[in-house]
């Protein structure tokens, strides 16, 4: 017993050091160029620390229950499981070429994309077991679901179309046109919204058929759309004219354009309500303030992609 | 402390690639045109060092001295060609199809491509130690097809355009017929698909490696001494397979950058020094001949050697007579 206290004491004193640095969590950012994760320390925005991968990471998603953080390894065919809220690697499960992944809301399904083979996989949460694979051309690249998780929806860059995969059945219910190159696409009040890399706009799409009732600009080579966590701002980067443009979710009409170079990607949001963006081309994590539109950038590895904020759920 | 490599390529991602690509309605090649921009970026640094060092080395103790260096200058054009990433981005491009459908097949048969490091997990965080192992397998595969290409007679006829050069430089390395090119592209990718791709960890290990190469093709007399010549491939050593004697089909010294694969099979020369190069079977087009006209000079001697048209030649010179 005094044995134990004598490992606990010394601990439980040396948290409350350990804490002010943590104060702001921590941000992990997936170096897709130099296989490399970066940790940083949101509340005085420097590099912790560099955990190297093996080859090529691209993008991040937290397991429903919380307790796994997942980075897809793409051109290491790995799926690495990550503690969330030190970015310690846990764990590595071999798997065909992981580019972009997300679990549906209701917690069932891992659906993966590989955008190198031409194929959609489809796995059970629970057991990681593949349900299904589905192989869609070209270039599958994002995916999001219907908020029921009945249907997942996945953009094809090569072929300029968006599938729609039923997940009950487990079988592909329409592959529509939607617009050159898409990239991104999320769930908004019902309908899907479809950002085509390869143009300067989104497209408004019908889940039901995938008809594109309208297209709303925001600027040359549109790649990801991303919804702040009180819902009510939708946020738009363009890789080309190197802006992420703020929408009103309701209307969406344009609230303001700001200027993010070096080719804006991903984004995670702050609880102080800054945006953190990776600016791939420039090798920079940049920390947007909305309210003043001033842009502090982090230094972190070659290509940064995916971006994932501890402090932030 | 930013790698000036990578912004030098992010920068012409940004301000040239990106914006042509939208022009043309390629956006779906940004991550492509990305790690093409380093590699553009890290070939013009190997070519400048490259430069730097081989150039006073040949001036200093030249092997060989030339009236006129006419025939080096297509070598020049086959460096830059490769170097700069011109090459390679054909070969992706041409073979990314098919590379797609052979992974997306192999996958649906359960193949997932391992790494070195999931097959020895003992290497896994042990990145400089996995690279280099990735460079001896790489350089032992290296070896046997380069070994194979002088064994095949229509394999031989393109290979041929490489040992043709009679004006034998630092230059001399990315003299290849296309089409060898692509047998060693399709030869790598059926290597990465059992041991995987190496890391990127270590560009600048890449770029020495690829120095070595280019200065084993040096016009100078260089030797590593006795323990170095059997360690690394030496100027001395590849210009015994460049020999005049060793052109054909038996030939010695295969070794890109490692020795050791020679000494090992039994194909090493330490002998021979500082010859004569070139190939005295090759038609002058394949020695003399613009780009165009070694890149068609290698073809027709392809289907001759095949059988397809004319009389099948002789491949040269046989060694050891
Ligand atoms: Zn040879
Ligand atoms: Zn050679």
């Amino acid at each position: 017993m005094r044995l134990l206290l004598a490992f606990i004491l010394p601990l439980a004193l040396l948290a409350p050091m350990a804490g002010p640095a943590r104060a702001g969590g921590l941000a992990i950012v997936l170096n897709s160029g130099d296989a490399t994760l970066s940790v940083l320390d949101m509340a005085h925005e420097t590099e912790l620390r560099r955990v190297p991968v093996l080859r090529e990471p691209h993008h991040v998603a937290l397991s429903p229950d919380g307790a796994d953080l997942l980075v897809g390894d793409a051109g290491a065919n790995e799926m690495l499981f990550l503690d969330p809220r030190t970015g310690d690697i846990r764990r590595r499960v071999p798997m065909a070429d992981p580019y972009h992944l997300a679990f549906s809301p209701n917690g069932k399904w891992l659906t993966v994309t590989g955008l190198a083979r031409n194929q959609v996989d489809v796995y059970d949460a629970a057991t990681m077991a593949l349900a299904k694979r589905f192989p869609l051309s070209t270039m599958p690249s994002h995916v999001t679901y219907a908020p029921d998780s009945s249907m997942a929806y996945v953009t094809l860059q090569g072929t300029n179309r968006l599938a729609a995969i039923d997940l009950r059945h487990q079988v592909v219910s329409w592959t529509a046109e939607v617009g050159a190159t898409p990239a991104g696409v999320i769930w908004l009040n019902g309908k899907l919204l479809v950002a085509n890399m390869g143009s300067d706009h989104f497209a408004v799409v019908d889940p039901v058929d995938g008809r594109v009732e309208q297209r709303i600009h925001t600027g040359r080579g549109a790649h990801q759309l991303f919804l702040s966590p009180d819902r009510k701002t939708l946020w738009v980067n363009n890789r080309v004219d190197g802006t992420t443009v703020a929408l009103d979710a309701a209307t969406l009409a344009t609230i303001h354009s700001y200027r993010v170079p070096g080719g804006p990607d991903c984004i995670d949001f702050a609880p102080d309500g800054k945006l953190w963006i990776t600016q791939r081309f420039i090798q920079k994590v940049g920390v947007l303030d909305p309210a003043t539109g001033a842009l502090q950038s982090i230094p972190v590895g070659r290509s940064p992609h995916g971006i994932f904020l501890t402090g932030a759920r | 402390m930013t790698d000036p490599f990578s912004l030098a390529a992010g920068w012409l991602t940004e301000t040239v690639l990106l914006p042509a690509l939208y022009a043309v309605g390629g956006m779906e090649w940004e991550e492509v045109a990305f790690g093409w921009a380093l590699f553009a970026c890290y070939g013009v640094a190997q070519v400048a060092v490259t430069f730097a060092v081989c150039l006073p080395l040949e001036r200093w103790r030249p092997v060989e001295r030339w009236p006129d260096q006419k025939a080096v200058w297509v070598d020049v054009l086959y460096t830059l060609l490769s170097r700069v990433g011109v090459l390679p981005l054909v070969t992706f491009v041409l073979f990314y199809q098919l590379q797609v459908g052979l992974n997306g097949w192999l996958s649906d048969h359960g193949w997932v491509p391992p790494t070195l490091e999931r097959l020895v997990p003992a290497l896994l965080g042990h990145h400089l130690l996995t690279f280099f192992l990735y460079a001896v397998i790489l350089d032992f595969s290296e070896y046997w097809r380069h070994r194979l290409s002088h064994r095949f007679g229509w394999w031989w006829a393109l290979h041929s355009l490489h040992h043709a050069q009679r004006q034998m430089t630092f230059w001399s390395d990315d003299r290849n017929h296309l089409l060898d090119d692509l047998i060693g592209f399709a030869w790598f990718t059926a290597v990465a698909l059992l041991i995987g791709i190496p890391p990127m960890q270590f560009p600048l290990l890449v770029l020495l490696l690829r120095f070595l190469e280019s200065l084993s093709h040096a016009n100078a007399r260089l030797s590593f001494g006795w323990l170095g010549e059997r360690l690394l491939v030496s100027p001395r050593f590849h210009r015994s397979h460049h020999g005049v004697l060793a052109a054909g089909q038996q030939s010695a010294n295969y070794g890109a950058i490692l020795p050791w694969w020679d000494v090992l099979f039994g194909t090493a020369d330490f002998d021979r020094a500082y010859v004569r190069t070139g190939d005295p079977s090759a038609e002058e087009a394949l020695a003399t001949g613009s780009y165009v006209q070694q890149q068609w000079a290698g073809l027709r001697r392809m289907a001759r050697m095949a059988g397809w048209t004319g009389p099948r030649q002789a491949g040269g010179f046989k060694r050891g007579h």
